[in-house]
């Protein structure tokens, strides 16, 4: 089991009223799934994606993550814990503009206490798996955006992690990009990667194992 | 349409009370500092001015000096005036005034002391432009022994009575009457010659306090001289001809003009009328002035142009909804003024406020009336414009966003504006730590000067002066004052009594200077100045002067000799460096031979700005200073106040009737730098005035930056980055501008020190520690400013900026 949900509840307090966000979530992800989480705006879809990610606090409930129970770790252990084992795709890629593709990539290697040669060895080596080696020293301004995703999914991928976190990862694409990159995860997985996807897209969901309706917070 | 831009504007200043509250504080504080600043130079800069001023010129004298010709005193002889009158048709007139110091009046048997009084010509109210409350000022100072009085001394002898022919008695070697005619309209201390009444110049002739001077011509140069040129004059070259003038009689010596208006803050010869203010440290005042104003206008921009990113939802939605760029840029600029009147009625209210303990910090009077804030409607321009210029770059900023991209949440702010709010905090850096050095090496400077030993001992010694009103001639007097010195002695509290003709720190006051003198090698001298003054065999001992050669000269009957005792300035001045060979060898001065009895090491007579000059001291009676060296008794407070008013009623017992006052010769000493104090005191309260504006800027750069690079935080942060790390990449930028802006002042500073130093004989060296000291102060500062932000930013919520929406 790589995580398990029980009974997880997220509210906000708005206007004297409880509104929940999240509500009797419970979810259990093994290795090697992947899933869809899919429903309307404003469902949740996003938030669970974050709890699940540990960038979100939840207000009751039990998380635990191979083995570890994240709802008791401290601050620093939950960020080391997701730092490890999970990886971050979003929909509008969060690619630094500042950067090139290949200091994008290396950019979380940075905050991993890797060698310089290490990092080096890495970065090429994701360059190489996803075709983008000629466009390494490009600004991400300079790609398409079917190309700044797969620049997006390969930062997320550049230290192995056991799951990959998409929100929305076609939201901002056209179709072929959109199948492009989920041919990508379909690949991914084959290799063993778990992925948990948000989409909106029926099409886009059936690539994965298993999906997971929301609405008003709840599953359904 | 302006209704309502005021009430979305105070609306929005009230709900961002912290942006608010930084921004007008921010500028409120360079403004109030602008003001106070400009009021203080202000004032010293409008010495001497009057309708008129500009045709005004000080005649002084420069003197031949090893071929070359030096200022040499600030006053002119009794003919220059008028000869120069005759010679150059340019010279409209010219005003004399001979001043004596210490002068008593008295008046129904009641005496008042410590005036100055001058002898002046009658064309002294039409050449300075001053006019008279009472009495007629054609006539005033024509007929001998009349004098007009300053109001202030008029109210003080006559209260509210019409002094007005009114006679009144001046203390002398033998006592004169005066007739009063006149008294001054209003006095004007913004000059540099502050007179207490001025008698007419004809009473010269016949009063006998001066007739020892009646014989000089061109050999006694005691004569403050004006003149008064036409408007069309050429100044430059009337001034070449009066240098190239050489009255008959006059040698080694020449005739200069300056104008009146430059003497108070840039003339310090010998024997000025009194200290001058100091033109350099105006200039630098002027200049922090301006700095700390531009300070303020850079944070104002910088932190509007911040904030305004905040407010990019505002503006799309009312571009969406039909505002035209004009109209958005017009509201901004509203908001912009209301900010900024807030923040000068603000700096108005805190200069009223701070303007007496201003007063009090910098020793001057400055009034905060209308009078005085007339003379900085010249700023006003300036105020205005830059106020204008720093409310349109926001106002620019924020109209120019494209509504599209800002409702669709996609902040794009310009690298060029990020460029420039950080060429904004560079240069505000800069400022902040040349600043910096400059204070801590004033300071330096200060305490050096400070625990300089200045080659005496003035601890405890107080000069007593006082002027005897019956005084007989000579004969009679000494043995009286004898008399006093003993009596002193005997005092408990007292250890030591002498007297002197002046003392160090006295500066000029009853120091002669001189030219010509036969060294003890038959050599002479008559292109160099040299300075002598009288004292008491004792004063040496007294002062803790200490000999290099030689003794002090032996007490004589009579208690004067042609004993002689010179420094070590002078020993070598007459080429001496053995100092031993040169006891009990002759030198000639005034055709008199001079017996050297003793070589004392260079002490400082003049201060510490001024260097050790070639000094003579003459075993002479002089009752100018008597020297009294307290005893151990009289360390604690009460034991000072019971040995002053001990030697007060020994001096009464000895001479009933005269006048007495007491001086403290080291606080007379510390005198000297009480200008150099004063403006380090100010230039140090600036300094941290600019260092509040700086900080506040960077507070607002950050918050910039961090709501810039929010999106970056986030995605280093869901990429792993630790708190510490994101702090560390937010501030590394801030720590490389703190070091350029370090690397930029210390050349600037280094020079406006240099500079600085220039004026002082004795200067501190410009250590290296002043500039890391200064670079490590600034660094901490912007750490501190910048690191609350840059905290709240890295410890957010990555996923609050990274929700697609």
């Amino acid at each position: 089991m790589l995580l398990q949900l029980n009974n997880i509840f997220k509210w906000v307090n708005s206007g004297g009223q409880r509104i929940f966000l999240l509500k009797d979530i419970n979810l259990n992800v093994e290795e090697g799934q992947f899933i869809s989480i899919m429903g309307p705006s404003g469902s949740g879809k996003s938030t669970l994606l974050n709890v699940i990610g540990m960038l979100d606090a939840f207000d009751e409930g039990e998380y635990h993550f191979l083995d570890e129970s994240v709802h008791s770790l401290k601050e620093k252990r939950r960020a080391t814990l997701y730092k490890e084992y999970i990886g971050f795709v979003f929909q509008s890629y969060h690619l630094l503009d500042e950067l090139t593709v290949k200091e994008n990539l290396e950019m979380p290697l940075l905050y991993k206490k890797f060698k310089g040669s290490e990092r080096k060895a890495m970065v090429a080596d994701m360059l190489d798996r996803f075709n983008i080696v000629g466009k390494k020293d490009l600004f991400p301004t300079q790609l398409s955006g079917g190309q700044q995703q797969l620049v997006g999914v390969a930062r997320a991928l550049i230290s192995s992690p056991k799951l990959i976190l998409a929100d929305e990862p076609t939201g901002n694409l056209n179709s072929k990009q959109g199948e492009e990159i989920m041919e990508l995860f379909k690949q991914l997985n084959d290799e063993g990667v778990t992925i948990i996807q948000v989409t909106h897209s029926e099409k886009n969901a059936e690539y994965g194992s298993r999906i997971i309706n929301l609405l008003d917070g709840r599953m359904i | 349409m302006f209704k309502l831009f005021l009430k979305i504007a105070t609306r929005f200043l009230f709900k961002n009370k912290m942006y608010s509250f930084i921004n007008v504080a921010g500028l409120a504080i360079g403004v109030a500092s602008f003001i106070l600043i400009m009021l203080y130079v202000n004032y010293e800069r409008s010495y001497d001015t009057f309708i008129g001023s500009e045709n005004v010129h000080r005649v002084f004298m420069d003197y031949l000096e090893g071929g070359k010709y030096v200022p040499g005193d600030a006053n002119a002889y009794i003919l220059s005036g008028p000869s120069l009158k005759e010679k150059f048709p340019e010279i409209n007139d010219f005003v004399r005034f001979r001043r004596r110091h210490g002068m008593v009046l008295i008046h129904n048997n009641l005496a008042f002391d410590e005036n100055i009084g001058a002898l002046t010509d009658p064309s002294f109210f039409s050449i300075f432009d001053r006019s008279l409350s009472k009495g007629n000022p054609q006539t005033a100072l024509s007929e001998p022994y009349s004098i007009v009085l300053t109001s202030s001394l008029a109210k003080k002898i006559f209260a509210d009575a019409n002094p007005i022919g009114e006679t009144i008695k001046i203390v002398g070697d033998a006592d004169s009457i005066f007739t009063i005619t006149g008294v001054l309209a209003d006095d004007n201390q913004k000059t540099h010659l502050k007179n207490d009444f001025l008698v007419s110049f004809e009473t010269f002739y016949t009063w006998k306090i001066f007739q020892n001077d009646w014989k000089y011509t061109w050999n006694q140069n005691e004569y403050f001289t004006y003149l008064q040129v036409d408007e069309s004059t050429n100044v430059d070259l009337l001034n070449q001809k009066v240098m190239a003038f050489t009255p008959e009689g006059l040698k080694n010596e020449r005739h200069h003009l300056e104008p009146i208006e430059d003497i108070h803050l840039y003339s310090h010869k010998p024997y000025e009328a009194e200290t001058n203010g100091n033109g350099d440290n105006i200039k630098l005042l002027s200049i922090i002035a301006f700095i700390t104003l531009f300070l303020s206008w850079m944070n104002y921009m910088n932190l509007s142009s911040s904030k305004s990113l905040e407010r990019a939802k505002e503006i799309g939605i009312r571009k969406v909804a039909g505002a035209k760029k004009s109209q958005l840029t017009l509201q901004f600029l509203f908001e912009s003024a209301l900010l900024n009147f807030v923040a000068i009625l603000l700096a108005l209210l805190v200069v009223y406020l701070l303007l007496p303990s201003f007063n009090r910090l910098v020793g001057q009077n400055l009034g905060f009336d209308s009078a005085q804030l007339k003379t900085l409607l010249p700023y006003l321009g300036i105020m205005l414009l830059g106020a204008s210029l720093a409310a349109l770059y926001p106002a620019f900023v924020l109209s120019r966003f494209s509504p599209v991209k800002v409702l669709k949440g996609k902040l794009q702010t310009s690298k060029n504006g990020l460029h420039f709010r950080r060429a904004l905090i560079i240069t505000q850096f800069v400022a902040t730590i040349a600043l910096l050095i400059c204070t801590f090496m004033a300071n330096k400077q200060i305490r050096f000067l400070k625990n300089r030993p200045i080659g005496a001992d003035l601890n405890q010694v107080v000069a007593l002066k006082g002027q005897v009103l019956n005084r007989a001639s000579d004969s009679l007097f000494y043995p009286k004052f004898e008399t006093l010195l003993d009596e002193l002695r005997k005092s408990p509290y007292v250890d030591e009594v002498t007297a002197a003709g002046t003392y160090p720190g006295d500066a000029y006051a009853n120091m002669n200077s001189n030219l010509g003198l036969t060294f003890p090698d038959g050599r002479i001298d008559d292109k160099h100045i040299w300075y002598n003054y009288g004292a008491y065999p004792k004063y040496f001992d007294l002062m803790g002067m200490e000999f290099a050669a030689g003794k002090a000269f032996s007490q004589t009957a009579q208690k004067w000799s042609r004993n002689v005792v010179i420094n070590e300035r002078m020993a070598h001045f007459m080429g001496v460096s053995d100092f031993e060979g040169i006891i009990g060898k002759t030198i000639n001065f005034w055709e008199e031979d001079w017996t050297v009895s003793g070589v004392i090491k260079d002490y400082n007579h003049f201060g510490l700005k001024a260097r050790v000059e070639p000094l003579i001291i003459r075993h002479g009676r002089n009752s100018s200073n008597v020297l009294v060296k307290l005893d151990k008794k009289a360390t604690t407070m009460a034991g000072v106040n019971k040995a002053l008013y001990d030697l007060e009623r020994t001096w009464y017992k000895v001479f009933p009737l005269s006048t007495y006052n007491y001086t403290f010769l080291d606080q007379k000493f510390e005198a000297f730098f009480n200008e150099d104090q004063k403006f380090a005191k100010a230039f140090q309260i600036f300094t941290i005035l600019a260092i509040l504006i700086a900080s506040l800027g960077l507070f607002g750069l950050t918050s910039y930056t961090c709501i810039q690079r929010k999106k970056e935080i986030g995605v280093r942060k869901v990429n792993g980055a630790t708190i510490t790390q994101i702090l560390q990449l937010l501030n590394q930028d801030f720590i490389k501008w703190v070091g350029l802006a370090f690397v930029v002042a210390i050349p600037i500073s280094w020079f406006a020190m240099h500079k600085w130093l220039e004026g002082f004989a004795y200067k501190t060296t410009i250590s290296w520690w002043v500039f890391v000291l200064a670079g490590i102060s600034a660094l901490i500062i912007a750490l501190i400013s910048v690191s609350w932000q840059s905290f709240r930013a890295a410890i957010a919520n990555p996923v609050e900026v990274l929700r697609d929406e």
